[in-house]
């Protein structure tokens, strides 16, 4: 390992604030997963769905999910950008 | 009196010992250094408990075996058996383990437990153990001043382990430096007089100490230094292991029916061990010489031989006991019964349970889930709904003419009877929580407090609700009474979707998926406004009534609004490495106007 990068796992390590961002941008990396398999499973179960009752209610938990992953994805960006500064 | 003056004349006799005999200054200090090592041990783990803890109990107290197993590895690991039986009791009382789990870690730690002699006899005499000591508090040191609490803990661990080194160092030198002046070993007793008057004073000396480890060290080091003949040691090692159980039966005090049982099983355990290993002792005797032949000690080494004696022992004790696990708790809950008060009382929340972040946030979730599946019975009963406790199925309750069936019970007597005082307990536990400033675990206790209030305001928006509920399913009007219904249906179904969401148990996404009937219960508001305009503008039902239903649907949203969002907190705080992400992620009103907005 290089003396830069070391130095910087180091400062991690060492540094309790920059610590807990990684562990925050862990955590929503492995949720924002989650949720990108539960929107892939129901959008499947909504291609192979013709009640229309059980169709919108499939629609309106992928939208909800969407949303909710736009969400995540902007906060993950929010935290790399701290990380950045 | 006698407890007041016990503490001065505790004082004044250490004094007259210290200028009496340097030696006994020495030895002393040597055991105030230990103790003081263990104490900041237990602070260093105390700082690595947040859900790290419960993660591994979660698994590791799947089955008898794997429970003793954690026993041993934790004892091993913190060298404390009093801790971890302290630390079961706690987990016992929040819920977090079964009593057999309970049973299982307390016969592991006995186990566990014995390591340490192997370290000290083995390591700590032949090593000069205080040429480590120093270093190790020095780093120690410089980590506590460090400002995260993970740096603090292994700082104090570091420190922990220096101080416990320092202190075997000098309780070896005092007994070593002792020997020239007295020769304890001269006041030795043999035979079964001298067993039980060893182990006696081995009880004694653990019950002071409040912890066999110190008991045992003294015990090693006094060997070592040929202070104490091997026979009597070996009497006070089992003392020791009597002694140990009063720091746990210490703390089961305040602890619930759970947390007394398990403490009777330590108990159990160590006497019976003990019983059985004082009336085998010259075969156990025998037993050890074979041993130490066997594993190539000498036969003199009399520090390694109490090792092997006391592995011995408590493994023994563990072979006999671990079959009659399930026998002992069924004992236990017939001799410790749970009270059933007349007003239910909480049953996680205690002194014992509030020793650990992890098991104070156990047992408020827990508390805080009993009182939600209380506040779905009442709200359902309130609401004319029928409620399956098995299928997990809610339905409208109607008689055999298809009139509507409201429950008969006060939502006043039953909010008094189930939800009242353990409410009142968990806002009081949480106040009480002295860990609950500390940023992470403050947030979960602060979440689940909202949650509790969100349950309350639910059962009373309810009480609210009922009364033109009662009024209006039995008018002449059928427009009213369907209006009444939707709302019924309406609470009906979210709590439906509470129970499906529920059964998935799939923690931080359950949570999440709650969002979907959150969207119903804004839907629903809005189609509600629209029906209520719509009957008065045609006449269907008056202008009075129109208010009404208009005022009970926003109480309807209320109810499932606050049912909803408790249920999210409680359905995320079961995967608590995850929740301040999902909690970043869930959807506010605004996020939710503008999925409806682009669905409509």
């Amino acid at each position: 390992m290089k003396l830069g990068k070391l130095t910087r796992k180091l400062e991690d390590f060492l540094d309790a604030d920059a610590r807990e961002r990684k562990e925050h941008r862990d955590e929503m990396k492995v949720l924002l997963r989650k949720m990108k398999d539960k929107e892939k499973s129901l959008l499947a179960k909504a291609l192979v769905e013709f009640d229309e009752k059980k169709l919108d209610a499939l629609r309106k938990q992928i939208d909800m999910v969407h949303a909710q992953r736009k969400k995540g994805i902007n906060a993950l960006k929010e935290l790399t950008k701290k990380r950045k500064q | 009196m006698l407890k007041r003056l016990q503490l001065p004349v505790v004082l004044l006799l250490l004094a007259g010992g210290f200028w009496l005999s340097p030696d006994f200054k020495t030895i002393s200090a040597g055991v105030a250094i230990f103790l003081f090592g263990m104490l900041s041990l237990e602070q260093g783990f105390n700082a690595f408990t947040g859900g790290l803890l419960e993660r591994v109990l979660k698994r590791a107290t799947s089955s008898h075996l794997r429970s003793l197993g954690f026993g041993l590895v934790s004892t091993a690991i913190m060298q404390s058996s009093s801790l971890v039986s302290v630390i079961a009791i706690s987990f016992l009382s929040a819920g977090l383990i079964s009593l057999a789990a309970g049973i299982g870690i307390v016969f592991g730690a006995n186990l566990g437990t014995t390591t340490g002699a192997w370290l000290i006899a083995g390591f700590g005499l032949k090593v000069d153990i205080a040429r480590y000591a120093l270093p190790m508090l020095v780093f120690g040191i410089v980590l506590l001043f460090q400002p995260g609490s993970k740096l603090k803990g292994a700082g104090s661990i570091l420190c922990g382990l220096g101080f416990l080194f320092l202190g075997i160092h000098y309780m070896k030198e005092g007994f070593e430096a002792f020997k020239s002046t007295i020769d304890l070993a001269r006041y030795s007793v043999s035979g079964y007089p001298g067993v039980f008057l060893f182990m006696l004073t081995g009880i004694f000396a653990t019950v002071v100490m409040q912890s066999s480890h110190a008991t045992l060290v003294l015990i090693i080091t006094a060997l070592a230094a040929q202070q104490i003949t091997y026979e009597n040691a070996l009497a006070l090692a089992i003392g020791a292991n009597i002694g140990t159980t009063i720091t746990a039966m210490l703390s089961a005090l305040n602890a619930t029916a759970g947390g007394k049982r398990l403490a009777g099983a330590h108990l159990i355990f160590n006497v019976v061990t003990a019983l059985i290993s004082v009336a085998l002792i010259f075969q156990l005797v025998e037993l050890v010489d074979w041993s130490a032949a066997k594993l190539g000690i000498a036969s003199t080494d009399y520090t390694l031989k109490l090792a092997i004696f006391h592995t011995i022992f408590n493994l023994g004790g563990v072979l006999i006991m671990l079959p009659f696990i399930t026998p002992l708790v069924v004992l236990l809950e017939r001799v410790i019964p749970e009270r059933v008060p007349e007003v239910d009382q909480p049953r996680y929340l205690s002194s014992a349970s509030a020793e650990f972040p992890d098991t104070a946030i156990e047992a408020v979730k827990n508390e805080t889930q009993r009182i939600f599946d209380e506040a779905l019975d009442i709200i359902a009963s309130g609401m004319g709904l029928l409620k399956d406790a098995s299928s997990s199925k809610v339905w409208l309750a109607t008689d055999f003419k298809g009139k509507p069936l409201l429950g008969e019970g006060s939502i006043d007597a039953m909010y008094e009877k189930h939800i009242k005082s353990i409410y009142s307990a968990i806002l009081v536990f949480i106040s009480d929580t002295e860990f609950s400033r500390k940023e992470g675990h403050a947030a979960t206790l602060q979440w689940l407090r909202e949650a509790n209030v969100q349950i309350v305001e639910a059962i009373k928006d309810t009480k609210h609700l009922q009364k033109n509920l009662q009024r209006f399913m039995v008018s002449g009007n059928p427009d009213i009474r369907h209006g009444y219904n939707t709302i019924r249906q309406h609470v009906a179904a979210i709590i439906q979707g509470i129970l499906d969401i529920r059964l998935q148990e799939d923690g931080v996404m359950d949570m999440l998926a709650l969002d979907a009937l959150k969207l119903t219960i804004d839907e629903h508001r809005t189609s509600m406004a629209d029906e209520v305009t719509w009957l008065i503008a045609s006449r269907k039902i008056s202008a009075q009534m129109g208010s009404s239903l208009l005022n009970d649907s926003a109480y309807a949203h209320d109810v499932s609004m606050n049912l909803v969002t408790a249920a999210q907190t409680l359905f995320g705080a079961a995967e608590p490495e995850l929740l301040s992400a999902a909690r970043a992620v869930t959807l506010d009103d605004s996020d939710r106007g503008e999925i409806l907005d682009e669905t409509t």
